[in-house]
């Protein structure tokens, strides 16, 4: 079959010449290629932006890395003393007075849209922009920091019986993609199942969050703060690990108790995500107080349960 | 490039064969010569495995007839991935034991296991040839098999001891053998396109759906032999219907022992594992899919973000040009049976003569239903584009058929040329056609499933559009090239992710890796960790910060600046 040759009349020019969108469409995208292919950002500018921000931020200001995909060169170049844990795996950004988003390719952090801009520095192909939270909370302490024998007390509830859980320090566990929050090497073991250690949970966007893992064993587990700073509200999250959200199990209840008075509760049900709670404090603020929390859950099947507070 | 100065007959003959037998064997060569720079995805690790399974099967049939015959010995060698279909891993098993055990042809096992799939890449381009050379034209269907074999996708997996480039193949060849009965007639076509569907049965369950094209197809092509046998009381069917029917199933049985027992009882299993697949995760625009429904718009996004622009604008020519041609047939035979409403056309003294093959009722069929299931919110995505490539080359068919046009017009726009300087105008708009998908599909390796083309923004416009960086974890041999073969100390112990223990054997097989590391099965136990970066797979980014104490790589494989392996030290 042959391809007919349409010529009905003098065509015009455009149509004469309409043929040439083809060549010019794979001559511009040769281009483009040998643009995009050679737009790297090189090392040197990442050095650069890591040496600014080095003299720069403060240890409460957050140090984050746009677009998301480039998080793990950010944390490469930066290391773990500026791409902190801390940062890195933060509940949210509310704590934060200040940001230094350090980007390529005009990327900017979604979360960080609200943010006024006080001012950019160019090193290359990476930018530094400083941003200011226009309502930063203070925050007074923060629990998962607290997860040590020093300052918490973990124990089992069974009946009216409760059960210390020891503090040790063992091998960490992880495994293959499923096997959810690693366990941490520093951990609260219950006897008859149940452990309590800070970890950190993949939530239901693949973000990281930084977290209390504290999966309920089928009975309560009680985590007794001491002397934590009490402030007007109690700030928090929680998740289950995010293959688990899906497993449509039982909700796990978390309640909260200060000098013994309860504060309130949070349910966290699948696919609910890493969910924000706040509890007031009011009564006891300017106190130092111990802080309990009890969570509950009727089964211990795939929850894998995950939660972060401070009190602010 | 002018074709007629090559002064080949017009006639499409053996010469053609011989220009695109050249074509495969370039593709193929090619190939070859980059084969050791992609690592061993998680299932060509498996099909390895099968494939030499199954030709020691075969060895003891040749040596020990009746020992092989018995079910035990069948159930073996064949109950071994017998989810998929054993054309392809028997042809692997044979490459395999010939040419590298035997005859010491390949030093590296993996490129014997994995010539047969690059052959039949090979082949789809010299079909795809001469079929664009039978259906347009000679310079037709050269750029359809150029524009084929420089898709970044087909070229990645073209690479691979798989069945998505063969499938594609098995496609087009039952297809070109069943357009040629419907263009010769006789017996012989039909014959073949008999034999072809039965290998592409055995090849992959995608041949599922060519009676869906062939059929619908050869009741048009002959609607009115049909009809008039109807009407004197006599059934009759195309040959090549009469052939798959027959031969097709015939030749699918032979080539699988594993159903010769229980024969019902297996390939209903078959059947039934490919129609509840079970979900794997896959990202689209930032969100990771693993469970129904799809999203719709994942097959035109993922052709948009993978195949080259101009790929598809030729494509879009070519297509647009014969749905107008189609178009006004439709009308023209409308104007018959509806007189007095439609006004007839005027003739075209250059309209095409009628096309004994149907040859765009053929392509827009291939097309149609092999991209037709992923716009079902049931089918999984995550294959990315390999499930659909028995698509593209009908669509690159439909790019060579723009291409002649595009030539036809600059021809007519420049009616001065002539000679050598038309011959170089020619040469500049192919030039200008295949440059960009050359260089895109040169760039791409080894990464072919982070790479996406300019239209997107390249390899990171993909990432901030937030589509899948790769899967089957066959990147940790990059990691080992990178860093882990000269940085890693002896023994370590390395979390090899994503890579499966088969595939990470092998590459320690053949040097890719260094033989003395060792893998483990979690970051735990690892002095090094890789992470092979795909959104879901986060979770193991996080369990290495937990157990190592560092959220910080030591190393980053990278391409074009897009983290493709993060590699962890303790």
């Amino acid at each position: 079959m042959a391809v007919a040759s349409h010529n009905h009349g003098e065509a015009r020019p455009w149509q004469k010449w309409a043929f040439a969108i083809v060549p010019a469409a794979g001559l511009f995208e040769l281009g483009a290629h040998v643009v995009q292919t050679h737009s790297v950002a090189p090392e040197r500018d990442w050095h650069a932006a890591r040496e600014y921000v080095a003299a720069h931020a403060a240890p409460e200001d957050l140090v984050a890395f746009a677009p998301r995909w480039v998080d793990p060169i950010g944390r490469e170049v930066f290391g773990p003393r500026l791409a902190t844990l801390e940062r890195e795996a933060r509940p949210d950004e509310t704590r934060f007075p200040r940001a230094f988003e350090v980007g390529i390719r005009a990327g900017a952090l979604p979360f960080l849209a609200g943010w006024r801009r006080l001012g950019v520095e160019r090193f290359g192909a990476v930018s530094v922009t400083l941003l200011e939270n226009p309502a930063p909370a203070q925050v007074l302490d923060d629990l998962v920091s607290k997860v040590s024998p020093d300052h918490l007390r973990v124990s089992r509830v069974d009946g009216g019986r409760e059960e210390d859980c020891s503090f040790s320090h063992a091998a960490p566990q992880s495994g293959q993609l499923g096997f959810g929050t690693a366990v941490p090497a520093d951990r609260f073991i219950c006897a008859g199942g149940g452990f309590v250690g800070a970890s950190v949970v993949e939530d239901t966007e693949y973000y990281p969050r930084r977290c209390i893992y504290a999966p309920p064993a089928g009975r309560t587990l009680r985590l007794r703060f001491a002397d934590i700073r009490i402030g007007h509200v109690l700030h928090g999250h929680h998740a289950l690990y995010v293959e688990a959200e899906h497993s449509m199990k039982a909700p796990v209840t978390i309640t909260f108790t200060i000098n013994g008075a309860p504060i309130g509760s949070a349910v966290h049900r699948d696919l609910e995500g890493w969910k924000p709670f706040e509890l007031d404090t009011s009564a006891f603020a300017g106190t130092r107080a111990e802080v309990v929390a009890d969570i509950d859950c009727p089964t211990s099947e795939r929850r894998m349960y995950c939660f972060e507070v401070d009190t602010r | 490039m002018k074709v007629s100065s090559l002064r080949l007959p017009e006639r499409i003959g053996w010469r053609d064969h011989g220009i695109g037998a050249a074509l495969a064997a370039l593709y193929v060569l090619v190939l070859i010569a980059t084969a050791r720079t992609i690592g061993f995805p998680r299932d060509e690790g498996v099909y390895f495995r099968a494939a030499s399974s199954y030709v020691g099967w075969w060895r003891l049939l040749l040596e020990q007839p009746d020992e092989a015959l018995r079910q035990s010995a069948i159930d073996a060698a064949w109950g071994f991935n017998h989810e998929h279909p054993p054309l392809m891993k028997t042809l692997f098993g044979i490459s395999w034991w010939t040419l590298h055990e035997k005859w010491h042809v390949f030093t590296d096992a993996s490129t014997a296991y994995r010539l047969p799939a690059m052959c039949t890449a090979g082949a789809a381009l010299w079909i795809t040839y001469v079929f664009g050379a039978r259906a347009r034209s000679r310079i037709a269907g050269l750029v359809a098999a150029i524009l084929l074999g420089l898709m970044p996708r087909v070229f990645f997996h073209a690479h691979l001891a798989c069945f998505d480039v063969p499938i594609m193949t098995m496609w087009l060849l039952c297809l070109y053998a069943h357009w040629r009965a419907q263009e010769e007639g006789g017996i012989l076509w039909a014959l073949a396109t008999g034999l072809t569907f039965g290998l592409a049965l055995s090849t992959k369950h995608n041949a599922w759906f060519l009676p869906a094209v062939v059929v619908p197809h050869a009741l048009f092509v002959h609607r009115r032999a049909i009809v008039a046998g109807l009407k004197v009381g006599r059934v009759s069917l195309p040959s090549s219907l009469v052939s798959m029917a027959l031969i097709g199933p015939a030749v699918f049985y032979a080539s699988w022992p594993y159903i010769w027992n229980d024969t019902i009882g297996r390939v209903q299993w078959w059947f039934e594992f490919h129609l509840n697949h079970e979900y794997y995760n896959m990202e689209y625009l930032g969100r990771n899919y693993f469970g129904p429904p799809s999203p719709k718009s994942y097959l035109p996004v993922m052709v948009l973000a993978t195949v080259p622009a101009v790929t598809l604008s030729l494509f879009l020519v070519g297509a647009s040009e014969r749905a107008a041609a189609g178009g006004r047939r439709l009308y023209s035979w409308a104007t018959t049976k509806l007189p007095r409403i439609l006004p007839a056309r005027r003739a075209d003294p250059e309209e095409a003569p009628l096309d004994r093959g149907e040859t765009d009722l053929l392509i827009a069929l291939a097309v149609v239903v092999a991209v037709g299931p992923f716009f079902l919110s049931k089918t999984p995505i995550f294959g990315g584009t390999k499930h659909w490539l028995p698509a593209y080359p009908f669509l690159a068919l439909l790019a060579g058929g723009g291409f002649d046009l595009v030539r036809a017009a600059m021809n007519r726009a420049l009616p001065g040329l002539a000679g050598a300087k038309r011959s170089a105008a020619e040469a500049a708009l192919f030039a200008s056609v295949v440059a960009a998908p050359l260089a895109v599909t040169a760039h791409s390796n080894p990464f072919g499933l982070s790479s996406y083309v300019p239209l997107v923004g390249g390899t990171a416009g993909g990432a901030d559009l937030g589509l899948n960086r790769q899967f089957w974890g066959y990147t940790s041999q990059n990691a080992a090239e990178e860093y882990l073969n000269d940085n890693a100390p002896r023994s370590a112990t390395v979390y090899i992710h994503d890579t499966t223990w088969d595939a990470w054997a092998h590459m320690q097989d053949e040097g890719r890796v260094r033989r003395d590391l060792r893998a483990v099965g979690s970051p735990h136990e690892a002095q090094l960790a890789l992470v092979e970066h795909e959104l879901h797979m986060n979770e193991l980014d996080y369990s290495i910060w937990v157990t190592f104490g560092t959220d910080a790589p030591t190393y980053i494989v990278e391409h074009d600046g897009v983290p493709i392996v993060s590699i962890y030290r303790r």
